[in-house]
């Protein structure tokens, strides 16, 4: 206080110096600081928050690695040249990249590699696996639209326009599945992409096309279970608590 | 009681890092010493929900932790305060203690004020919108506590509080842990007896995932009269006689 009466003649003092005494200063300032402090959620968030019915949630997700501004355009960027080439080439490369860049965006959603503070998220009311499943929802559903978009526009064939997103599932799967287990994100694209990889060359061998991991309908309720059962390893893997002492 | 554990266990494969715990705490400051290993990470994650126990009874503010709903009411009460807090580098100050009261479930309404009281709590008032990235090691650490002490916790856990912190910081730390002890229960897990002598009204020894002594501070501080146990102040003269008892005995029943 001495600093601000500074500039005052000797023996007076500020107007702001002499406070009713039955104001708490400390609970004024603290009123002023949360104004002054206070962040003003985005639209995106608010819409969560209003869907999700927890602003909490809404938080969380919009803080999502894979969701933020710059990786949402990295993978558009991707998918725009996976467009140009297939119009280029004819090979419809939208769809044999989309699962492989949906399955590295799950296993960057959520976890303790990618997540600083994962120790302490997972003490909050608003659950850690809550919070997974939202986020996870959340990515698949928006490389689910990218790639759709994409594939519309490089005008392939409906079956390889839409085929891609039962597999899609299948690749986000295991990603998410590894991802937990090792607890590492990388360890989740990597295991995501050699999936993916390994059934476009199986179906290179078996059929003699890459597509045919795509386009084979035989192959459509094998991909769901192996889908069901990632999913329920990445459970299993979110209910087990490790640490050291 | 806030905390009231029957005989927890806790294992790690064939480690066994928690071995019988009994524990009760009410309202006020409880110390948890113990040297490295002792298991006082893993008792304070078993109370923070984080770690399930392998086996015994715990319940935390008069529930059950173990089903969805108990714990959720707890998880709304508890502030906690891990040893490897990380942090978001992009978020600033205010950002970081919105995040987890966010989470916590605070009401919308009250979460603005609650960030801005727990900031000041801490004294951080000047670099509430400052980059985490920016701020030194010590200053994180009071970002942790801001962020353990936002809703206003009934059972708050810290595991290491002052690990980070000036002389003059841990002074102001321990007068707030002692004005939060008069209305929660506060359990600190530390390397360092002398916060335990400033600011714990009880205090429990942990060896080899056992509690070797539990009572206050100042019956610590009498085990050490005349046992010729090595330290510089007389609370650790206690811990370590107390520590060096509970080691023979152990090798005695080996």
């Amino acid at each position: 206080m001495s600093d601000m009466n500074a500039g005052l003649p000797p023996g007076a003092s500020a107007p702001w110096a002499t406070a009713p005494p039955d104001v708490d200063l400390g609970r004024v300032w603290t009123g002023v600081a949360a104004q002054v402090w206070r962040r003003d959620p985005g639209r995106v968030e608010r819409l969560a928050g209003r869907l999700l019915r927890s602003p909490g949630l809404a938080r969380a997700l919009v803080a999502t690695p894979s969701l933020l501004l710059g990786w949402i355009i990295a993978t558009a960027v991707v998918l725009a040249v996976g467009v140009v080439a297939t119009l280029g080439t004819g090979t419809p490369y939208v769809a044999l990249c989309a699962p492989a860049l949906a399955a590295a965006g799950i296993a960057y959603a959520y976890g303790p590699g990618i997540d600083p503070a994962f120790e302490l998220s997972r003490t909050m009311a608003v659950g850690d696996r809550m919070v997974l499943l939202v986020r996870t929802l959340a990515v698949f559903g928006l490389n689910a639209a990218l790639g759709l978009a994409a594939s519309a526009a490089s005008g392939v064939a409906a079956a390889l326009t839409f085929g891609w997103l039962v597999p899609m599932t299948a690749a986000c799967a295991i990603a998410l599945a590894a991802a937990t287990l090792a607890r590492s994100a990388n360890v989740g694209v990597a295991a995501g992409i050699a999936g993916w990889v390994i059934m476009l060359l199986a179906g290179r061998a078996t059929l003699g096309q890459y597509t045919a991991a795509i386009t084979d309908a035989a192959l459509v309720f094998p991909y769901l279970l192996f889908a069901a059962c990632c999913c329920a390893v990445a459970l299993f893997a979110s209910r087990i608590s490790r640490g050291t002492s | 009681m806030n905390v009231d554990i029957t005989d927890l266990t806790r294992r790690f494969g064939r480690t066994q890092a928690v071995a019988g715990v009994s524990l009760q705490a009410g309202a006020g400051v409880f110390g948890l010493l113990g040297p490295n290993g002792a298991g006082k990470t893993s008792l304070l994650r078993m109370m923070a929900t984080v770690l399930p126990p392998t086996s015994g009874r715990m319940r935390l503010l008069d529930r059950d932790p173990r089903s969805y709903a108990p714990r959720r009411e707890i998880r709304r009460r508890l502030g906690y305060l891990p040893q490897n807090l990380g942090y978001y580098p992009g978020f600033t100050v205010a950002e970081f203690v919105e995040y987890f009261a966010l989470l916590k479930d605070i009401p919308p309404g009250q979460v603005a004020r609650a960030v801005a009281a727990s900031i000041e709590h801490v004294d951080l008032g000047d670099k509430a919108r400052t980059k985490l990235r920016t701020l030194s090691g010590g200053m994180l650490r009071r970002v942790g506590i801001a962020q353990a002490i936002v809703n206003g916790p009934e059972l708050l856990l810290l595991d290491e509080p002052t690990a980070g912190l000036d002389p003059e910081q841990r002074v102001s730390f321990r007068a707030l842990l002692r004005d939060l002890g008069q209305r929660a229960t506060v359990i600190v897990s530390t390397h360092l007896v002398e916060d335990v002598g400033a600011a714990c009204t009880e205090v429990a020894l942990m060896d080899a995932g056992k509690i070797v002594f539990h009572g206050t501070p100042d019956e610590l501080t009498a085990r050490g009269e005349g046992s010729g146990a090595a330290g510089d102040a007389p609370l650790e003269r206690g811990y370590s006689a107390v520590l060096a008892a509970a080691r023979s005995v152990t090798a005695a029943r080996s």
